[in-house]
């Protein structure tokens, strides 16, 4: 115990310097991880969003294409029908036509328009006369949706001067067809159509893709065609239309949705949307992977920085632990040498209230000179040594052993008595003890040399309050014991009478 | 200290792993791998539309599987089918009409033999005598849909308007023609196979002989068919139906034609406008010289039967197509009885636990199953060369460029060409 409590100052150092160290160590290591998991996961971040802007840009580009190349298609096959002179020269509104030259003539372009049409899903492929004759393949469903005026509704769907042509859809709110239609001449216009479900096979998006909805809109954001096809005929609106308006080539991304608009034919526009948080639902998994690796790496590097602590300052710590024990230990004894003991009486002392109790019992060797003159230094040292171990025996560890002069002992006792004992029937009874136990070991065995031990004491707080004036009081005290005879100890009582307690 | 270094060798080589794991390693990205299947078929709109959307529930119930679908509406669809069949594209299901497997499958070689997926197909749910339909030398080729015929379909409304019933004979229509004509009405029109057809009837019911032989050759002599065209002449001159060319150009939906000769399956595209605006449209009985006669020289046929192509590299995968579109409920319920009654018993039981067994098509098909004397249609009698042939013919007696008599012999001359006659 003495031990222990001589090294834990300078222990004490080195443990603060150790956590120090490590709470150091530990702050550093996180830091330094956590600026390098978010440069990690903002680089990360940057590319991902570029390649994802850059990828879903591509895919719109190539949804634009493939619109172009199927209406450029479609566009030929409609120019193919002016291969047939009598396509474009026959007028069916003509009022000197033979009627039954007329309807041979209608019969053969009929018959060419088929040949020309057969392979594909047409729903629409004749030509309309300003009498709403007609002649190839007029679907009923055009028939009953434009009625009589199929000629005028027809005609009004040319746009572009240039080729006399442009496309239609949503034809009063019938989304089911997409119409194509061309002059022919100045009393008859070229019609095709085909069902908007046609589209699925030109916008057909791959798997990876999915989640992504991709729209066909004309010039008034009307959808012409959807992948959810539910809304096809609605126009568009809410946070796609605001992120494409006035928009006709951009990839826009936010934390909401990414976006990519492309125009095509007649101001048409092809647009693919997808929320953000499911295209960059990899970021988040990355962003997750990056975080936890980071923690991880912090918790072993902290791991391994204090195991490396301990192991490090292990040695330092027991090095220093033995020389602060020689430092402050009386080697012969075991117990604390003067100047330790001093220290830590006067530290208990400082800390001591006035209600509480303490005894300095000084104990000085009788004759110790004679011993050593006698039986040897080396006998006179075992009983050094010896009277080092009664003490142990007597007292407990909460108590300050010290030896401080060649024959001369001092105990400051702390502890107090378990019972109601009186305090100082509890230090007589020590003191008693103390005698006692030189009688036994010495006095018996060593029949040609008596060894006893004079003891003196003194109380905190009656008669002082420091070590040197408890001390004083102790010295005052033994010197009674002395005086009387020896072998005996006395209590310092305020005044100089030679009266002892106890022999 | 030993032990701290065998540490950070483990350590170091465990990052060393990992990085070399990271840079170098190959990665795989498996494509979802899909059969892709074709269907085609011909229709109008809202056969269209319920195809498209039953192929949709197809690949979710299947989703290794991908339809890819060809359809148009008829005009021109023989056509098509004929091209693809002949240079091997044709989709690997197939909606086919009776008269194609005749021209394809004579040996029943020319569609896959569907007895070989029959564990694919609930072939229990058509009774042997409908199987015959799609069977050729023996072999299943194809199984029918629904049961078809031309069938008389009055708009009632317009016809009470005028004072007139239901016309169930000939001379009714004439009649009708009379009355309807001073309102620019025609009593009944059609397009050209069903007035090829309803020619027909007429003629096997004055002359009492039949188109076909027993054998199946054509039976028709000049004369027979001076009656069908002489016949088609004085309907188009005395305005009981419209030329066929102008067909098109008379309106069913808005009472211009108030009634029309159609098949049970194409009722509601043609008068499906006209009831929605509350008109009552009723399927009359087969016209012929008196009621009781009704039926005579008329005929039934399965509506259109499905098939698998005899090049598919996909059979299985084909044939639960095949059976999805027959005998599924979601599918069933979709076309109700867009086609006629089905034939499946189990999409019969569907539609019935859903009350959807009503309307035109319902009560034609109940006209079709009541009558006894239809005969099962020859794919001859569908010929489209046969009606082209007739059409051209007639014209030359309406357009004063042949008498009947001169336009039946040429018929005759070109018919003899062409087919086998007795």
């Amino acid at each position: 115990m003495a031990k222990r409590e001589q090294s834990r100052p300078s222990l004490k150092n080195i443990r603060g310097l150790q956590l120090a160290m490590i709470i150091g160590y530990a702050v550093i290591i996180i830091l330094v991880i956590f600026i390098v998991t978010n440069l990690a996961v903002k680089k990360t971040d940057k590319v991902l969003k570029n390649k994802v802007i850059s990828i879903t840009s591509s895919l719109n580009v190539q949804m634009k294409l493939n619109m172009d190349s199927y209406i450029s298609r479609m566009e030929t096959i409609g120019t193919l029908a002016f291969g047939s002179e009598d396509a474009y020269t026959y007028d069916a509104t003509d009022p000197n036509n033979d009627e039954y030259e007329a309807l041979n003539t209608e019969k053969a372009i009929t018959e060419k328009l088929y040949s020309l049409c057969i392979m594909d899903n047409f729903c629409d492929y004749g030509i309309v006369y300003r009498n709403n004759r007609t002649v190839g393949k007029i679907s009923n469903g055009t028939s009953s949706l434009m009625g009589d005026d199929m000629y005028e509704e027809l005609s009004s769907m040319i746009t572009r001067q240039r080729t006399h042509d442009g496309w239609s859809a949503g034809y009063k709110d019938d989304h089911k067809r997409i119409y194509y239609v061309k002059r022919v001449h100045d009393n008859a216009v070229l019609v095709m159509s085909f069902y908007a479900s046609e589209l699925e096979s030109v916008f057909d998006n791959p798997e990876t893709l999915d989640d992504m909805d991709i729209r066909l809109v004309d010039s008034n954001y009307d959808i012409l065609y959807s992948s959810r096809g539910e809304e096809i005929g609605n126009q568009l609106t809410g946070t796609i239309y605001e992120r494409v308006k006035d928009k006709t080539s951009a990839t826009v991304m936010d934390n909401t949705y990414l976006v990519s608009v492309n125009s095509c034919v007649d101001d048409w526009y092809v647009i693919c949307s997808i929320p953000t948080r499911i295209i960059l639902k990899e970021k988040n998994d990355i962003q997750y992977y990056i975080y936890m690796a980071g923690l991880i790496a912090a918790v072993l590097a902290v791991l391994f920085g204090t195991i490396m602590s301990v192991r490090l300052t292990r040695p330092v710590k027991q090095a220093v632990s033995i020389l602060d024990s020689k430092a402050n230990t009386d080697q012969l004894t075991g117990i604390l040498n003067k100047l330790a003991f001093n220290d830590r009486v006067s530290g208990r002392l400082d800390s001591s209230l006035t209600i509480e109790r303490h005894a300095l019992i000084l104990l000085d060797l009788d004759n110790f000179k004679g011993i050593n003159d006698t039986l040897g230094h080396a006998y006179g040292d075992s009983v050094l040594a010896k009277t080092g171990s009664i003490l142990r025996a007597e007292f407990s560890t909460e108590d300050f052993l010290g030896r401080i002069g060649g024959d001369e002992f001092c105990v400051f006792v702390n502890c107090s008595p378990s019972d109601d004992m009186d305090y100082d029937e509890f230090i007589r009874e020590k003191c008693e003890t103390l005698c006692r136990a030189y009688w036994k070991y010495y006095s018996g065995d060593r029949k040609d040399y008596k060894i006893s031990a004079s003891i003196g004491v003194s109380f905190f707080p009656d008669h002082g309050s420091t070590f040197e004036e408890l001390y004083s009081a102790s010295d005052k005290a033994l010197y009674k014991a002395k005086k009387s005879g020896k072998d005996a100890y006395a209590f310092y009582d305020g005044n100089d009478s030679e009266e002892v307690d106890g022999q | 200290m030993k032990a701290l270094g065998r540490v950070i060798a483990s350590a170091a080589a465990a990052v060393m792993l990992i990085q070399c794991g990271c840079s170098g390693k190959r990665i795989v990205h498996s494509q979802k791998e899909q059969t892709v299947i074709s269907l085609s078929w011909w229709g109008n709109d809202p056969r269209t539309e319920y195809t498209l959307k039953a192929v949709q529930i197809f690949q979710e119930l299947n989703p290794d599987i991908k339809v890819n679908c060809n359809y148009s509406e008829w005009s021109g669809y023989e056509a098509r089918n004929r091209i693809r069949m002949v240079s091997d594209t044709e989709a690997d299901v197939m909606q086919i009409n009776v008269g194609w497997l005749d021209d394809f499958s004579e040996d029943g070689k020319g569609y896959y033999d569907l007895s070989k997926v029959s564990d694919k197909i609930d072939l229990s749910n058509f009774s042997e005598n409908t199987l015959k339909y799609g069977t050729r030398n023996n072999i299943l080729n194809a199984i029918p849909i629904a049961m078809n015929t031309e069938t008389v379909y009055i708009n009632k409304t317009v016809y009470e308007a005028h004072g007139l019933d239901i016309p169930q004979t000939w001379d009714d229509l004439f009649r009708a023609a009379d009355i309807l004509s001073k309102d620019g009405i025609y009593p009944l029109c059609g397009p050209s196979k069903a007035i090829w057809l309803f020619s027909i009837a007429y003629a096997e019911q004055k002359t009492g002989k039949s188109f076909l032989d027993d054998k199946g050759k054509i039976a028709f002599s000049s004369d027979e068919f001076q009656v069908m065209i002489d016949f088609y002449v004085e309907m188009v001159e005395r305005r009981v139906i419209p030329k066929i060319e102008d067909f098109k150009k008379v309106k069913v939906e808005n009472g211009t034609c108030a009634g029309a000769v159609a098949w049970v399956s194409d009722a509601i595209n043609y008068f499906g406008s006209s009831i929605k605006a509350g008109n009552e449209v009723v399927a009359a009985n087969y016209t012929a010289f008196t009621p009781e006669d009704s039926g005579a020289g008329w005929y039934e046929k399965p509506a259109t039967l499905y098939a698998i192509s005899k090049n598919t590299t996909h059979p299985e995968e084909s044939a639960l197509l095949l059976d999805f579109l027959l005998n599924n409920k979601e599918m069933a319920l979709l076309q109700g009885v867009e086609k006629g009654i089905p034939i499946s018993k189990s999409a019969q039981e569907y539609l019935d636990e859903e009350g959807l067994l009503s309307g035109l098509q319902y009560e034609a098909s109940v006209v079709m199953d009541s009558n006894t004397k239809l005969r099962e249609m020859s794919p001859l009698l569908e010929d489209t060369d046969l009606i082209n042939d007739f059409n051209d013919v007639a014209n030359l007696v309406l357009f004063d460029k042949a008498t009947s008599e001169e336009a039946a012999q040429q018929l005759f001359e070109m018919i003899g060409e062409e087919f086998e006659m007795t």
